[in-house]
This record gives structure tokens, sequence and C-alpha cells, in this order.
């Protein structure tokens, strides 16, 4: 009961106007950012950090994650009728959906998928307020023993981040962690790797990291061909059939029971999710050689899954203070400019932002509905700007977002070094997840190593001294050597298949 | 093509001897109340370094193919990034100098008209939009303060 009187207070901070407010912004700028080619929820995400500086908390919290579950439905629109996924984890949908458009079907795909991705999103809030409680009083008795050993987990888990190498993605997990160490150090107050630069004492930002990894890579990606003209397929009525409605129930509720469950785990992507739901679809399909066709399946299954991934994944950020994707790790560093640090004792301490931004999840799913139907012709229309004006406006917003965050033109700088790093790293194939996620944990891991071993006077058995450390140890063992089976079982090592999400 | 690949690692295998050197000689390693402030980044060179080893092991067994990547983007291609990333560069070089207003109108210009090929009138409606438009929108009413340019003929005239 404990649970619903908290939500009943999140509800009473939600449904105030100005959080009303910047839910429906942040849900238009993540529907927009989704329907856009060329920029990731990430790199949005971080653009819009710089605007939350003069917000409270609450605000700013409910504008970011209302964004990044908008960019889930916005995604889904250029599936649909371009063929091209507006993010990796709607790329399954252009199967059905696409196959949907072609027939004159493409606005009962859209609503479908949007009611769909409605039910998935509010079932995992659902979840989430119930795993709340329980989640955070586990939590709530580990010391700098146990979050380390928490931690390692989690990184140890980026091999579901993989793409088509444990090495690469491990490499690129240290090296995140690497970026990590410049500046302060942060228990002895002593500069590291700063190169004499004033601007470096407080660290690397992660905002213009992360904009030129994901934002500037993506354009200089798209800048080696010249700039195209999208062709749309023609859009028809939004309202679907008896039948399409019929059709879509199970998917509906396969959909959010995946979506809900993988987006608990960290490291498994919600491409994943979409991936499994379509499979789950086609196996339990009377006709499964119709897949591909344009069945309604093909198209809410994934679409549900993806957006239950979306919120589920927000469990372990609010409950334990894990980022699952590089975008929760943007909203986890969004929290911490903010003065927060997301886990058991944001309940504890700050119930008011926790249960207020949760209750904001539903506000923020009903407006997404609301929002998406009517507006699907104006996303239409946005995909009809030619590749050429977008690229350039985004850019000046890359610009803009790296400059507030600190003042600084060095920021703008960073972020046109590490769009270079991060055009090359996909060149050779690195998943540049992993480098967000350990940049965002890299301090509290250390924090929480060096606190352990002061402790225990240097001795690393203090790792084994706790149940609850020794028992995430051996998962995170578990983790990192299961690819070594597969590599004596198939004679090298090829772990997973999905896209990365950016 | 694994050639490329190799140069790759060993890239990363000098940035992880970096990581090792750089916390051993100008960091404390351990202190008597534990782990020094060049502990853990001495670890992760450590670990990157065997990473990369064994990355730089596997691309070298490999048998090399020839439709195997990363390849070279288009001549054309590569002048449109190299103009990016070089404008970009620019910005954040002029942008204390010669203020938000003027340096982003003159980036948009040339990222539009020059890079995306634009319409003149759309160039310069955008391009306003986004240096001087935005400059009063993000001022006035959201509080962000863009650098204005420290010439003090160009301060004088707004920008």
């Amino acid at each position: 009961m404990d649970a619903i009187q908290n939500l009943l207070m999140g509800f009473s901070i939600a449904l105030s106007p100005q959080n009303v407010m910047l839910a429906f912004i942040g849900s238009l700028l993540g529907t927009l950012i989704g329907v856009l080619p060329g920029i990731g929820p990430a790199a949005g995400a971080a653009m819009l950090i710089p605007l939350t500086f003069q917000m409270g908390p609450t605000g700013a919290i409910i504008m970011l994650t209302a964004l990044f579950y908008g960019t889930q439905y916005g995604g889904t629109v250029t599936s649909v009728l371009l063929n091209v996924p507006g993010e990796a984890a709607s790329a399954i949908t252009c199967l059905d959906g696409y196959a949907m458009a072609r027939q004159g079907r493409a606005g009962a795909a859209l609503s479908l998928a949007a009611i769909g991705s409605f039910i998935g999103g509010t079932f995992a809030t659902i979840a989430l307020v119930f795993a709340a409680g329980p989640l955070t009083r586990w939590a709530l008795e580990f010391g700098p023993v146990e979050f380390f050993a928490l931690i390692v987990l989690g990184i140890s888990m980026l091999t579901g981040l993989a793409g088509n190498s444990i090495v690469k993605a491990l490499m690129m997990g240290v090296f995140g962690l690497a970026l990590a160490m410049i500046g302060i150090d942060p228990i002895r107050g002593m500069p590291r790797f700063t190169f004499g630069q004033a601007e470096l004492l407080d660290g690397i930002g992660f905002v213009p990291v992360i904009m030129g990894l994901f934002g500037l890579a993506e354009i200089l990606e798209n800048a080696e061909k010249p700039f195209a003209q999208m062709v749309l397929a023609k859009m028809s009525t939004l309202i679907p059939t008896k039948k399409d409605i019929r059709d879509s129930i199970g998917p509906v509720v396969r959909g959010s029971v995946i979506g809900t469950v993988l987006g608990l785990v960290p490291g498994i992507t919600n491409s994943a999710s979409s991936f499994l739901a379509y499979v789950a679809e086609k196996k339990s399909s009377k006709h499964p050689e119709l897949f591909g066709t344009g069945m309604v399946a093909g198209v809410v299954g994934p679409e549900t899954a993806n957006n239950a991934h979306a919120n589920g994944a927000l469990i372990p950020l609010f409950t334990l203070g894990i980022p699952a994707s590089p975008t929760i790790a943007v909203i986890m560093g969004a929290f911490m400019m903010h003065g927060l640090i997301p886990g058991p004792l944001l309940f504890k301490e700050h119930p008011d932002v926790a249960w207020g931004v949760i209750a904001s999840f539903y506000l923020g799913n009903v407006i997404l509905l609301i929002l998406n139907l009517p507006l699907i012709g104006i996303w239409v229309k946005v995909l009809k700007i030619p590749y050429g004006i977008l690229s350039g406006i985004i850019m000046a917003f890359m610009v803009l977002g790296a400059y507030s965050v600190n003042n600084s033109s060095f920021d703008v700088a960073v972020m046109t070094l590490f769009g270079v790093v991060g055009y090359l790293l996909r060149k050779f194939d690195f998943p540049l997840a992993p480098v967000v996620l350990t940049l965002i944990l890299g301090p509290l891991m250390e924090r929480s190593l060096r606190q352990s071993l002061e402790i225990s006077q240097g001795s690393f058995a203090i790792f084994l001294s706790s149940p609850i450390a020794t028992v995430l140890l051996a998962l995170a063992i578990l983790f990192l050597i299961a690819p070594l089976f597969q590599f004596f079982r198939k004679g090298k090592v090829v772990i997973a298949q999905g896209e990365e999400p950016i | 093509m694994h050639r490329k690949h190799q140069i790759a690692a060993l890239c990363f295998l000098a940035f992880s001897a970096y990581l090792m050197w750089e916390s051993l000689k100008k960091m404390e390693y351990y202190t008597p109340l534990g782990p020094g402030t060049g502990f853990f980044p001495f670890w992760l060179g450590a670990i990157l370094g065997g990473l990369g080893i064994i990355w730089l092991v596997q691309v070298s067994r490999r048998r090399a193919k020839a439709e195997e990547g990363p390849h070279l983007p288009p001549r054309d291609g590569i002048v449109r990034m190299v103009a990016i990333v070089v404008s970009l560069a620019v910005v954040s070089a002029l942008l204390d100098i010669l203020g938000y207003q003027l340096v982003m109108f003159l980036f948009m210009v040339f990222v539009l008209r020059v890079l995306g090929r634009q319409a003149i009138w759309m160039t310069l409606v955008l391009a306003l939009v986004c240096s001087v438009g935005v400059y009063h929108l993000f001022g006035r009413y959201l509080d962000v303060q863009l650098p204005v340019a420290s010439w003090t003929f160009l301060n004088g005239i707004g920008l």
C-alpha cells in the first residue's frame, strides 16, 4: 500500500501545470528526435540538459525521461513510412510496418504501434512502482564493497552491448573509464590527465563527449555520401479495423512482458526486446510464413516491447543507480548535475523527486498517445525537410548544447574531437554504448573500490567477506567468461547480432 | 585491410602504455591510507593493454578479405567531413572572440549554402534564426548566456 500512497504523492507533483508542460515538451521533442534521422536519443537528451539548468531537479528529470521514451514512439514513424528506422529498436518494425504502408495501411500500422507502445510503457511503469520498494530496501544494505560489486556486474553486462566482438566492447568500457579519470581525483583531490588545462580540472564533460560520439559522428558518417531526399510511403486512415485490434491483443500482452523483463537487465538493448517480441509473435502465429508481408503482430509486438523496455530500463536506474543504456546514462548524468544520485537513497532523501518522476511516466505515456496520433501528419512533413538543412540545424544545436553546459568554447572543441573519435570507432565497428555507461559510472566505481580497500587496509579479501558482493562478483565473472564457452563451441567470439542503442 | 585494424590496435596499445606510464610516473600508486591517485588508471591501462593485445592477435590471425572494412569514403565525402570538422573547430576557436551571433551566422551560411547547397533565401533565414534568434531566445527567456564578441567594435554593435 506504501507504493500506492507514494504514487499518489508523485501524481500531486507530476500533475502541477509546470511539470505537465515539461512532460509535454519532453514527449514532443523526444518524438521529433525519434523521427529525425541523424540524431539518436542519447545525443538528443545530452543536447537538452543545458536547457534544464534553470529548472528544479524534478521538472528537469521529467522532461528528459519524457524525451527518452518519446524517442521510442518517433522511431516507429520512419520505420513504417520510410523503411528506415529512426532508432535501432524500431529496425524490426520495418519488416511488417513498411509492408503495411505499401498496402496503403500506414495509418493503421502507426495507430496500433502507438496504442501498443502506450500499453507497454504503462505496464512497465506499474512494474517500476511495485519493484521500487523491495529493490531499494535491498539496495539500502549496500556499502562501498557491495556497490563496487554491483557496478562491476553492471559493466560485465556490457557483453550485451558487444555488437560483434566482446573484446571491442570491453575495450570501449575501459576507454570510458579512462576518460572518467580525467580531472580531480575524487578521494585525494589531486589533478590527473589534465594536460595543464584548467577546463579539465572538473573532468571531461559527458554532454560534449556524448554529443560528439553519437551526434556528430553520425553526421560525419552521413556526410560520406551526398545528402539525399527521402522517399515517403503514402499515409492513410489512422483508424484500425476490428480485426486489426483483435490481432493486436496477444502481441501487446507478450510485448509488455518481454520488454519489461528484459529492460530490467542492464546491457540488454531495447533492440533485443523488439527482436525477441518479433520472434515470439512469429512462433505463436498460425501463419508464420506471412511475417514480413504486413502482419499487424509484426508491428505491434516489437513496438510494445521496445516501449515497455524503455520504461522497464528505468527500474535499475531508480532502484540501484545503474544505467542500462547510453540514454539512461545521460539521464543519470542529469540527476548528478542537479545534485542527486539515483539509487535507493533517492527514495529516502528525495521521495518527491523519485515519485514525482515515476508518476510522470504515466502522464508522459498518455501525452504521447494523445499527441502522436493527430501529429503523425506533421512528422511526415518533418521527414520531407532535406537532410542538408536538418544536419545544419542539428549541428547548431549541438554547438549550443556543448557550449552552454559550462559556458565554455573548450567544450565545443571537445565535442568536435569526440565526433572524429566516434566516427573512427564506428568505422572499426567498436560499440559506443559502453563508453557512455562507464564514463558515467567510472567515478562511482573508483570511489567505492578505493573506499573498500581503505577499510580493509589494502586487502582484496574484503570483497569476499560480504555475501552480497560475493554473489554479484560471481555473476559478473559468469557474464565475462560465458563468451569463452561460445568461443570453444564455435571457434570464434561472436556474441550478439543486436544493434547498438544510440 | 587488416593492416588498418593492426594500426588501430597499436594505437590502443600506445594509449594503454601512456595511461600506465602517467599513473606510475606522475601519481602515487599506493599510500599508507590505501590506493593512491594512480592505482585505478594504472590497472585500467593494464587491462586495456591486455585487451588490445588480444584484439591485435585476433586481427592478425584473421585472413585478410578484400571486402573487409573500414573503407575510405569517396573523395567528395572526405572533403565534406573535413569541412564539417574544421568549421566546428573554427567555431570553438572564435566563439569568445567574435561572439555567438556572428560565428553561428557564418557557420550556418557555410553549412547550409556550401555543404547543403540550399537556396540563398533559405540559408539566410535559417542562419539568422539559429544565430541572432537563438541568442535572444536563450538569453532572454531561458537564462542561458551565450558569448558576446570580445572585440570592442563588434561588441559595440550588439554582437
